[in-house]
């Protein structure tokens, strides 16, 4: 968003100033409905509508933005990849991996999707909207504007988290989607074999997709969490953006040297990979439920810095 | 801001860390205060006797749990013995780092162990006569006739504890007529070079656990003591961990994790291989805990000098360039690379008894001469020197 945008958005706040009829600029009408009179009369619920307006206009901004569009675009395109390369390459017996597994199940292209995705390119894209959501207000300015509607700094900062993790979800739900698409597509689907070499019906499969979904999304938002606590220490919003990625490489770094193999369970990225227990039977609910107090864990330590960072420090810009 | 005020914001976080540090360190405390461990007293012939008897009586009970076998042995890192990390089932990988096992026993020949990878699963599941191998990985089922020729499972290693009645090694097998006699007799033939004694009680899987203390009498051995804890009602192993002298933590330990005494469901024992896997009739046996000595020996040219505690295997070296056709080892090892991996890591020595190479991990010295001979044992690198003096 520009500075002209955002300075109207906030304009709008002041009654009797006009707002330039641009869409963009639309989509943060939340101030307008901050009135002395409404707040005299209901706090919670206005403050409250406050919050969801203003997180409504942070998804739209999140979803309408060229470059945002342009990475879940991506991770749209990769589950295709990743099928399209094995139907090509299904002729040849490639020996019974996983990958291999898709070519008689188009079912089995979603966990191989997260698989190939998990590591890298799903982290990636989370990063650089969360790492860009307080760094990149304040590059370009218009960080204290947002300031200027009557918000307070602690809510701002759970309305960013909060599109942070819409974000999350609507990645995850992405690379499922495309992936299921695909496999429809390229594959013939039927009954799915689980890691543990029992057969379940396709509509289970789904249902698992969904947990997959689910718990790749909480796996996210926690790296999110990273990246938003990041991005408060900065003005810099690709600083923010490479520290995270940085991060998550170097974890995952970590996690591959047996030698220090002790540090591995507090590590982030070692739970993600924790997903694949939906695909065993029984399902290896304990592991994910270990995994999801991990995350939960990261999101309590990195969302207090952010807020101890945000609410404290001086907004220059 | 105030400074006050900024210092009040940032010990938030602190605070968070906090509370995360004890949620993750107060879990081990609050199941030991919890079940702050008491048991009645036994003596080690008692409790031997006891679990003896329980043995004898046949069932263990039926339960589903997770087992986490921690090596620490202090190995280096050898190419081919560290295996890419996700390939959780590889045997080897089990020397070195944390892994996990879970169980399923409903009883003796109805029982399914996994041991999980990462996007990836091996399974041992038994039926009575029919046993399934299952190796996601390679979506290869291998079904085996024998069900003795699995014994000890994936995880057994040096010290399986699981399933208890499998070794013939175990002292409690049938010739002695009860229990007390058993034990008895157990304890005398361990007394010559063993202390047995029994330790504190400890909760294991949140279970209160006598435990048995084998310690070596030798001085050359680099074992301290191996501890056995054994479940306070059922007097089923828990857990096996070996000390080594001066190490704080146990150098290798296998344990259950988590563990409960309910019959696990029984769609857990039914496996049909999937549409589109490779079968295969095996006589494959999954592979058993391997340790370089061991891959050594699979040349057949091993013998053990010494007893007890302080057996040293003494082998040959293969001919490495001789023999590249079948230089593999079974799960797939490259023992020449191993062996200048070995020799790599190994520091000179010299003696009396020649000279050689010398390898000293935690639990086990290896040493490697230079006239071609191979010696391991858990025992000090000097009994290891005294054993290579003796020419055969």
């Amino acid at each position: 968003m520009s500075v002209r945008e955002k300075a109207a958005a906030v304009s709008e706040a002041r009654p009797g100033e006009e707002a330039p009829p641009s869409r963009r600029a639309e989509a943060r009408t939340a101030p307008r409905e901050e009135r002395p009179s409404d707040r005299a009369t209901g706090p919670a619920p206005s403050h409250l509508r406050h919050l969801t307006r203003l997180l409504a206009s942070e998804i739209g901004l999140t979803f309408r933005r060229p470059r945002n569009l342009a990475m879940l675009g991506v991770l749209a395109v990769v589950p295709v990849l990743v099928g399209v390369a094995v139907r090509v390459a299904s002729g040849a017996d490639s020996g019974g991996s996983l990958l291999s597994q898709i070519a008689g199940n188009g079912l089995m292209l979603t966990f191989a999707a997260f698989a190939v995705m998990m590591p890298i390119v799903l982290p990636l894209t989370v990063a650089v909207v969360a790492g860009d959501a307080i760094a990149g207000e304040a590059a370009q300015g218009t960080l204290r504007y947002l300031l200027v509607a009557p918000a307070g700094r602690t809510r701002l900062l759970l309305v960013k988290y909060a599109n942070v993790v819409v974000f999350c979800l609507a990645a995850c739900a992405l690379v499922a989607l495309s992936a299921l698409v695909a496999g429809l597509v390229l594959f013939p689907v039927g009954p799915v074999t689980l890691l543990s070499g029992t057969t379940i019906p396709a509509a289970d499969a789904l249902l698992r997709v969904g947990v997959v979904v689910l718990y790749t999304a909480a796996g996210m938002a926690a790296l999110g969490a990273v990246a938003l606590a990041v991005s408060t220490l900065t003005e810099a919003p690709i600083g923010a953006v490479a520290t995270s990625v940085v991060l998550v490489v170097v974890s995952q770094v970590l996690s591959a040297i047996p030698q220090v193999a002790a540090v591995r369970p507090v590590l982030l990225t070692s739970w993600w990979g924790a997903f694949d227990g939906a695909l065993r039977a029984p399902v290896a609910f304990d592991q994910m439920g270990q995994g999801l107090l991990a995350f939960a864990a990261y999101v309590l330590v990195f969302g207090s810095l952010a807020w101890s960072r945000f609410t404290s420090k001086d907004i220059t810009a | 801001m105030a400074k006050r005020a900024r210092a009040v914001r940032w010990g938030v976080p602190v605070a968070a860390v906090a509370v995360v540090a004890a949620a993750v360190g107060t879990g081990p405390v609050i199941a030991a205060v919890r079940s702050d461990p008491s048991l009645p007293d036994r003596t080690a012939e008692q409790l031997l006797a006891d679990v003896a008897r329980t043995w004898e009586s046949g069932r263990m009970p039926p339960m589903s749990g997770t087992i986490v076998e921690t090596a620490s042995l202090g190995l280096p890192a050898l190419p081919g013995l560290s295996g890419a990390p996700g390939s959780g089932a590889s045997a080897a990988s089990l020397l070195s780092g944390s892994h996990q096992l879970k169980i399923w026993y409903a009883g003796e020949d109805r029982f399914r162990l996994m041991l999980p990878g990462e996007m990836s699963e091996t399974d041992v599941v038994a039926d009575g006569d029919t046993v399934w191998l299952w190796d996601s990985a390679a979506n290869k089922a291998t079904r085996l006739t024998a069900p003795a020729a699995f014994r000890g499972g994936p995880h057994g290693g040096p010290h399986g504890a699981f399933p208890p009645r499998s070794g013939a090694a175990s002292p409690f097998a049938s010739p002695f007529a009860t229990p007390e006699q058993a034990a008895r007799q157990a304890l005398e033939a361990a007394g010559t070079d063993t202390a047995i004694s029994v330790g504190d009680v400890v909760t294991v899987a949140g279970r209160a656990a006598y435990q048995i203390v084998l310690t070596p009498k030798s001085a050359d051995s680099l074992i301290k003591d191996v501890r056995v804890a054994l479940d306070g009602e059922k007097l089923m192993p828990l857990r096996v961990q070996v000390y080594t002298k001066g190490a704080a933590e146990p150098a290798f330990e296998v344990g259950f994790e988590s563990l409960s005494f309910t019959a696990p469901a029984p769609e857990n024992f039914s496996f049909t291989p999937p549409a589109g896997a490779k079968v295969e009739q095996g006589t494959a046996t999954p592979p058993a805990g391997h340790r370089p000595e061991a891959a050594a020996e699979a040349h057949d040219r091993g013998r053990v000098v010494g007893s007890g505690w302080d057996s040293v295997l003494v082998t040959s070296l293969p001919d490495v360039p001789a023999q590249k056709q079948d230089g593999k080892g079974r799960d797939g090892m490259d023992v020449a690379a191993l062996l200048d991996g070995l020799k790599g890591a190994a520091t000179p020595v010299s003696g009396q008894w020649g000279s050689g190479r010398l390898l000293r991990t935690k639990v086990v010295s290896i040493l490697i001469t230079d006239d071609g001979r191979l010696l391991a044992g858990a025992v000090t690198p000097e009994a290891l020197y005294r054993a290579a003096g003796v020419k055969e």
